[in-house]
């Protein structure tokens, strides 16, 4: 393994594609084998970059699997967060912590804006009509916020991921660029690694025209984009210059030709990653990706968003074929609902558990990329049968680099998100003090410092 | 902008909601946690129109790929999923981010790519004959105006020139590959750009008329959902898409052709919601013969009776609501128990049984849970999408899983029981007198006149629809007595103005669709519906942005 490093390191470009086929012919076993590279770049830097993850799973949880038992540092996993065990060190579990009130549109579809902004979201007419209809988010996410500081350092300002996320709508988007423009995650575990590490299969003559060849297009499309938004009305305007905007952050890619000492990992054999059966691979292949990158320093800032809300996604491979958004309404007496949506969010709770283990075996200054990480886990309600925005369950994973005290079970008195959301700005270095447009306050969350 | 995008959106909310919301809202009452007053600074107020930017759906890309290259891609598969305008696609809200540009890239390297196996067929001049640079020049006219759907201005040919001299670098034939793939990620290709040369700002707020490319353009993907054909681009050269007259022309051409039934299906699928099946999964145990290939069936037949109607047929929507076609062959034909058709001639079901769309098993099976049959999803369909009265989510502290099936018990008497509460017959007196007139269809849409040992109560009342009030007794009335109202017609014509222009209508259509209400309200006829939006002012003008 640690060979591999080494000669990895040296001739990287030519090794990756060799490399590949070989951990092909592997198959299964090799998706096992710890694989990430250690780029130079991070190699050098003393103590490793921070990162940051976002990640979303819907409908709500049950309060009483969730908490732990136990004391604030003294503490024991229930059922839900059982996964976890052996960890507790890099885990903090806080209740109280509660989506603010305002805006257009069902809890549901407010619940990932709330979650990741802070911020109510634009009148509208998705779901339904009336007073419960509404339009996409209004506020720039905090992911968001720091890919605009963070992100110019490395090639994707940030990453965007889904698992069977479906269509396009308020309810399955995570991240917003801005108000009213909402990022597409990407679903598709063939096309990810395609868009991150497809290149590294060339050879340096063909990268070369490659990125020649997209230049001058991008060229000739930006010449359109600008001509056209340039005679547009205010509202089309901006889409084209968001079209723009994002041509140019390809173009800078291309012209940096970041990423170049980067070992793709494998993904195996193609599989239908929209196949229920598939729901668990498909999460694991996305997660294993994303280690990757943040490894290869692609990328400091992610989301991941499981589903969607209010998904009805079924989880055969548990053993039942209910669909999750349906149980999640059955009332707190049925038991045998109550406990297959304890599983289902148990099984979040592993994929956590796998991402922490993946990004525990990249080797990062004194000890690993999970101490630099902060993971940070929300869903856009507290109880699916009753909708309650206050609390909704929240969880920290990662050694966070030291910036918070971690392994923690805190019961704090019921706050805003937006408190939660700056704390995650200033772990990535930013002095915003505020953050959403709901946000009634100031400061980080106090029950972290 | 997202003030100008906003309001244009809630334009239709005053339009459409009034009857069905105002009742039902009040009963609700503090069913969201606060109003909903805009952002910050928004003015509601202002009710102009505009017609938004809109990029090419999945399905749209990868038709115009293959008229325009003769190259398969399969759209869904390589694109992020479109927005939804009403019950249609159609994106024009969020703008593109880094995923999607990038796929635009992807796909369009790949389109290239296999694009040179078959040059000939694109480039007509020979580089050997003419020289390499004279040749690509007149591809560059020709497939360029092609794929932009309008001619090329200087600046445009001059950027496809430098893409040109960039590829053939390496050859003649990779300069083609790249002016390809630059077209294909070319904002004209990618988007319906409509605002004309000396630019939004020069045009005041008047609704302008579009320019004849951007008109011919407008035609084929209402009509086609794809480009515009060389008979087209010629009209819209020529100066023959000037008048109602020539735009009859054009519209009674294209809907001769086979590409307008594919989007008349588009049109039908969409409407009832049964665009995409396999979400859908029903109760192994109760309906064994019930399989994915199967509910496909029904969605492709629905669809195939409605174009049929619309475009052979009777063509009125009194047909469409109330004449029981069938193309069924194999397991759809066992499903109902008739002999196969031919595939050709539709066969008329029992008229006991069926009438038009709204019994459709394709429909009544997507508007069912899988064990039993779902009187509020059918009728919240018929409420939204045929009446044109949207309804707001339940309340967010409502249970609504659905009640246990029940022998003792049929699943109106259940579903009744469940939905009488004060926090929710508000709202669904508005609902469950529509949709309990379905129950003489089950979860898969099989007839039904027992219920096991209990007998099937179809009775329904519509109320609170204008003049589709009214008791009714089973579907098959219920869809009669829609046919022949002004309000399901109105909003027939609502959905084909949705359809056609890929926005919700505005205050500021509300003129000029009444003329198309009174006219379709006479008659009823779709194929002149049709025509008559696409000669009406919003179709035929563009409200220039601000």
């Amino acid at each position: 393994m640690t060979t591999n490093h080494q000669s990895s390191r040296h001739a990287r470009t030519r090794l990756s594609l060799r490399r590949r086929r070989f951990l092909g012919a592997l198959g299964a076993t090799a998706a096992a084998l710890p694989l990430i590279p250690v780029p130079d770049s991070v190699a050098q830097e003393a103590g490793g970059h921070r990162r940051i993850i976002y990640l979303f799973s819907p409908n709500g949880t049950i309060y009483d699997e969730w908490n732990p038992s136990g004391g604030e540092t003294d503490f024991t996993f229930r059922e839900i967060l059982s996964p976890l065990e052996g960890l507790e060190p890099y885990v903090t579990v806080i209740d109280g912590l509660r989506h603010p009130a305002g805006g257009p549109g069902s809890r549901h579809a407010q619940g990932p804006h709330k979650f990741m902004a802070g911020s109510r979201l634009l009148d509208g007419d998705q779901g339904g009509g009336g007073n419960t209809s509404s339009g996409y988010g209004s506020h720039q996410t905090a992911d968001q916020r720091i890919a605009d500081v963070v992100g110019q350092e490395t090639p994707f300002s940030s990453l965007e991921l889904g698992v069977q996320n479906g269509g396009a709508n308020v309810r399955s988007r995570m991240a917003y660029r801005a108000s009213n423009q909402p990022i597409v995650p990407e679903d598709n575990p063939y096309a990810l690694f395609d868009r991150l590490f497809k290149d590294l299969d060339q050879d340096e003559t063909s990268l070369e025209r490659l990125r020649a060849e997209r230049l001058s297009v991008i060229d000739a499309v930006s010449g359109q984009l600008r001509r056209v938004a340039d005679r547009s009305g205010t509202a089309d305007r901006v889409k084209l210059e968001a079209h723009l905007e994002v041509v140019r952050s390809i173009e800078r890619r291309l012209e940096n030709g970041f990423g170049a000492n980067c070992v793709a990992p494998t993904v195996g054999d193609t599989i239908d990653h929209q196949a229920d059966d598939n729901y668990q691979v498909v999460s694991e292949l996305m997660l294993d990706q994303l280690v990757m990158a943040m490894a290869c320093d692609l990328t400091r800032v992610s989301t991941l968003m499981w589903s969607r809300a209010t998904s009805n996604q079924i989880f055969p491979f548990l053993g039942f074929t209910d669909k999750h958004h349906e149980l999640s309404h059955e009332p707190d007496s049925n038991g045998a609902a109550q406990n297959k949506l304890v599983q289902i969010n148990r099984f979040f709770a592993g994929q956590l558990r796998y991402l922490m283990d993946r990004l525990a075996e990249v080797p990062e200054g004194d000890g690993t990329m999970l101490d630099n990480t902060l993971i940070v886990w929300g869903n856009e309600l507290g109880k699916g049968n009753s909708h309650t925005h206050r609390p909704v369950p929240i969880v920290l994973a990662g050694g966070a680099a030291g910036h918070f005290a971690m392994g923690r079970n805190l019961d704090i008195e019921e706050t805003d998100m937006n408190r939660l959301l700056v704390s995650t700005l200033q772990f990535m270095g930013l002095d915003d003090d505020t953050f959403g447009n709901l946000d009634q306050g100031s400061g980080g969350l106090a029950a972290l410092a | 902008m997202d003030m100008r995008l906003h309001t244009s959106f809630r334009a239709a909310a005053p339009l459409a909601i009034a009857v069905a919301a105002a009742a039902c809202t009040g009963i609700i009452g503090d069913g969201v946690e606060d109003g909903s007053a805009g952002p910050p600074g928004s003015d509601d107020d202002t009710l102009e129109g505009f017609s938004p930017l809109r990029r090419l759906t999945a399905l749209q890309y990868e038709r115009t790929v293959r008229d325009l290259i003769g190259v398969s891609v399969e759209g869904a598969a390589v694109l992020a999923g479109d927005e939804r305008v009403g019950p249609f696609k159609s994106n024009v809200v969020a703008p593109v981010t880094e995923l999607n540009v990038e796929q635009y890239m992807a796909v369009a390297e790949t389109i290239a790519q296999a694009a040179l196996a078959d040059l000939g067929s694109l480039v007509t001049c020979d580089p050997d004959d003419i020289g390499e640079l004279q040749c690509g020049d007149r591809f560059i006219d020709d497939f360029g105006t092609r794929a932009l759907r309008r001619p090329l201005d200087a600046d445009t040919r001059e950027e496809f020139r430098q893409v040109f001299a960039q590829g053939r670098e390496t050859s003649f034939e990779d300069g083609i590959r790249l002016v390809i793939q630059a077209a294909l990620q070319s904002p004209y290709f990618l988007y319906h750009v409509e605002v004309t040369p000396s630019g939004d700002e020069a045009e005041g707020s008047e609704p302008v008329a579009l320019t004849p490319h951007a008109l011919a353009a407008r035609l084929s993907y209402f009509l086609w959902r794809t480009m515009p054909d060389r008979a087209l681009f010629e009209a819209a050269e020529r100066g023959e898409l000037s008048t109602s007259a020539q735009i009859r022309v054009q519209v009674e051409r294209m809907l001769e052709d086979p590409r307008a039934g594919f989007a008349v299906e588009q049109f039908i699928r969409a409407w009832l919601h049964i665009d995409d099946m396999r979400e859908l999964a029903k109760d192994p145990d109760l309906f064994p013969e019930v399989d994915d290939a199967l509910l496909e069936s029904m969605a492709q037949d629905a669809a195939r009776v409605g174009d049929y109607v619309v475009r052979e047929g009777e063509g009125t929507l009194d047909a469409l609501f109330t004449t029981p076609y069938s193309f069924a062959q194999g397991p759809l034909a066992a499903f109902y128990g008739i002999e196969p058709s031919d595939g050709e001639v539709p066969v008329i079901l029992d008229r006991d049984e069926r009438a038009g769309l709204l019994t459709q098993p394709a429909f009544l099976a997507k508007a069912g849970h899988s064990d039993q049959s779902s009187p509020i999803h059918r009728g919240v369909v018929v409420r939204e999408d045929f009446l044109c009265q949207p309804l707001p989510d339940p309340p967010p502290t409502v249970d609504d899983t659905p009640p246990e099936v029940d022998p003792d018990a049929t699943t109106r008497e259940r579903f009744a029981q469940l939905t009488s509460g004060p926090g929710c017959a508000g709202c669904h007196r508005l609902i469950d007198g529509v949709g309990f007139g379905f129950e003489a269809y089950d979860a898969v849409g099989a007839y039904r006149e027992r219920e096991g040992d209990l007998p099937v109560d179809d009775r329904g009342n519509v109320v609170g629809a204008e003049d589709a009030t009214g008791e009714f007794e089973g579907a098959i009335e219920l869809s009669a007595q829609l046919a022949a109202s002004q309000i399901t017609r109105r909003c027939v014509v609502n959905q084909w103005f949705r359809f056609a222009l890929g926005r919700i209508e505005s205050e500021a259509d509300e003129r000029d669709l009444a003329s198309v209400y009174a006219t379709f309200g006479d008659h009823a006829d779709l194929r002149e519906l049709i025509v008559a939006i696409a000669q009406s002012r919003p179709f035929i003008t563009r409200y220039p942005g601000r």
